[in-house]
């Protein structure tokens, strides 16, 4: 089944519809969904069901026929134009302005943050005995979800409320983060030398991001001129051609597309055309990111889940890295001076993960076994689509009930307060 | 009026003005285009949605706020409420109305009916602030403010029907 007939395709979007509009019904993002849908379609499960007859209307129905293969080209070049357009908004929303305007307090919220890298690491460090392994893990554990957490903060109506700074504010320092992390993860990984010649990679994709920044610091007029069009069409083919095209340029050179997209999103965001971008661009986001987390949970045998070290290496990153981001969203929404309640909520919201945990995780899939090993290219991806269906539904669940959970949490916080003398 | 405005990264922009005491506006304006409207009755107290509305209805809304709007006609049925007895309608001059070809000032809008014509419509064209040296013509939609009873009134009137002037002049 190396091809993918065009009835697959409409097969992977019927589902990824129905998907979509379950998550939808239930209030909870879409991201588990599409993940869990991509699983089920996969060979593991869909692959695995026999024969099913109905010889009364003479229909034979065989699951073993009907699963979609994650490497067909359609759906591969789908995904990669998924991580594309996700990590192309990512910088086109990626404000510097406001980064340096509240520098002081993201600058603190965010370090504070930065303790999320822990956990990870040291789950990884401790079970693989690896460094790569143990970055891979800390990033996984690391990296909020842009995607849910704005979409909850609007849902909720907080958005409107002073716990949306903090935030988004350390949702900003986390992409600047971010983009660094993946350029040098993916160079490490992807690039030829391993570890030892590793240096040459990350030099390599040092030095296109740089000529990337410089394009995009330099640039902003011929991106303002690029867009001077009096067409929708050709506003939308434009900006997708100059995206892919710079991605895949990177990708050839052995640099993150992703984070050569981010880059060709800041070079936009400094023109009078971000909003328009914005809107025209928005579906063909949601479309290839969609495409992109069905693709990864096609990649997933659902049953790498009952091996128990898997299992508890995924509850082990949950009850650990849980909580240390709880902590940090509270101190990062005291560094903002609000109250606990408020803290709390910032802690609620900032624990959720998704689409970036598994960027990652697709990076780490693409490796070569033979150069990193199975742990790298088939256990931490498993784990952290694990890690992502959870957290992402913990974080939703954690944001929708805070008011609840707060009145629980109240008098341990509120108890704490009041012991530090009151002058 | 103090009006603090900060981005949302990924969201749009939000803007909060201070209303009286400690209330406060907070106007979100997504990228999308939609605008979400709360209040936040003091500043611990969690923002309160209002309403949303999308952008062509949020500008709309907007020049009404600003006094400065009325909807083109499409039918005479369209009207706009400015207050519990003031309203914007529309009335069509028919060719047998007495004060079609006619000056607005011949025809004595307000003092027969009590409404004030703020605007004729012709065609594609819309005549605003028309004097009384502004002629009106047959097919001619006058865009008038008034209350009810005056409405009905200028209806009469445009459409050619008889106009029991006795009582709106023992009003005045």
């Amino acid at each position: 089944m190396a091809e993918l007939e065009l009835i697959h395709v409409g097969v992977m979007f019927a589902v990824l519809a129905i998907a979509g509009g379950l998550a939808n019904r239930v209030g909870q993002s879409v991201i588990p969904f599409y993940l869990v849908a991509g699983i089920l379609m996969g060979e593991a499960v869909l692959g695995s069901v026999g024969t099913l007859s109905l010889d009364a209307v003479g229909l034979t129905i065989a699951g073993s026929d009907l699963w979609l293969d994650p490497d067909s080209e359609f759906i591969h070049l789908g995904a990669e134009l998924g991580i594309v357009f996700l990590l192309f908004f990512l910088g086109l929303e990626f404000s510097m302005e406001r980064l340096i305007e509240s520098k002081e307090r993201i600058g603190k919220a965010g370090t504070i943050d930065l303790l999320n890298f822990l956990p990870g690491m040291l789950i990884g460090y401790l079970f693989f005995g690896g460094i790569v392994e143990a970055v891979l893990l800390g990033g996984i554990v690391y990296i909020s979800s842009s995607a849910i957490i704005t979409k909850s903060l609007i849902d909720l109506g907080w958005i409107a409320n002073n716990e949306s700074s903090p935030m988004l504010g350390t949702l900003v320092y986390e992409d600047m983060v971010i983009a660094l992390y993946l350029a040098v993860v993916s160079a490490l990984l992807l690039g030829a030398g391993g570890i030892e010649g590793a240096t040459t990679d990350i030099l390599l994709a040092v030095g296109v991001l740089f000529v990337l920044v410089f394009a995009v610091y330099f640039g902003t007029e011929y991106f303002q001129e690029f867009l001077e069009i009096d067409s929708i069409e050709l506003t939308v083919l434009r900006t997708v051609a100059i995206t892919v095209f710079v991605a895949g340029g990177a990708l050839a050179l052995g640099v993150s597309e992703a984070v050569a997209a981010f880059f060709v999103g800041m070079g936009f965001s400094s023109t009078s055309h971000v909003h328009e971008i914005e809107e025209l661009l928005i579906p063909i986001r949601d479309v290839f990111a969609a495409v992109f987390f069905f693709w990864i949970g096609l990649l997933t045998d659902p049953f790498v889940f009952l091996d128990t070290t898997v299992a508890g290496l995924i509850l082990a990153a949950v009850a650990l890295s849980g909580p240390t981001k709880f902590l940090t969203g509270y101190l990062g929404g005291r560094v903002y001076d609000l109250d606990e309640r408020r803290s709390f909520r910032v802690a609620c919201g900032m624990t959720t993960r998704g689409e970036f945990s598994l960027i990652i995780a697709a990076i780490a899939t693409s490796a070569s076994v033979d150069q990193w090993g199975q742990a790298v290219t088939e256990t931490i991806p498993s784990i952290a689509v694990g890690y992502v269906l959870v957290m992402s539904v913990l974080g939703t669940l954690a944001m929708q009930y805070a008011d609840r959970l707060w009145l629980i949490a109240e008098p341990i916080l509120v108890e704490d307060e009041d012991v530090t003398p009151a002058d | 009026m103090v009006v603090h405005e900060s981005d949302l990264p990924g969201v749009g922009k939000k803007f909060e003005i201070d209303l009286k005491g400690e209330e406060k506006l907070v106007i979100v304006i997504h990228n999308t285009g939609k605008r979400e409207l709360f209040v936040r009755k003091t500043p611990d107290a969690d923002s309160e949605k209002l309403f949303e509305l999308s952008d062509k209805l949020a500008r709309q809304v907007g020049t009404i706020m600003e006094g400065a709007y009325f909807q083109p006609i499409k039918d005479t049925d369209v009207s706009t409420a400015l207050g519990e007895d003031t309203l914007i309608e529309w009335a069509k001059v028919t060719a047998d109305a007495e004060i079609a070809g006619g000056t607005l000032g011949d025809a004595a809008v307000r003092n027969r009916t009590g409404a004030s014509i703020i605007a004729i419509q012709r065609g594609e064209e819309t005549i605003e602030s028309p004097t009384a040296e502004t002629t009106i013509e047959s097919g001619d939609t006058l865009v008038a403010l008034g209350d009810m009873a005056s409405h009905e009134r200028l209806e009469r009137l445009a459409g050619g029907e008889p106009l029991d002037e006795e009582q709106l002049n023992g009003d005045e």
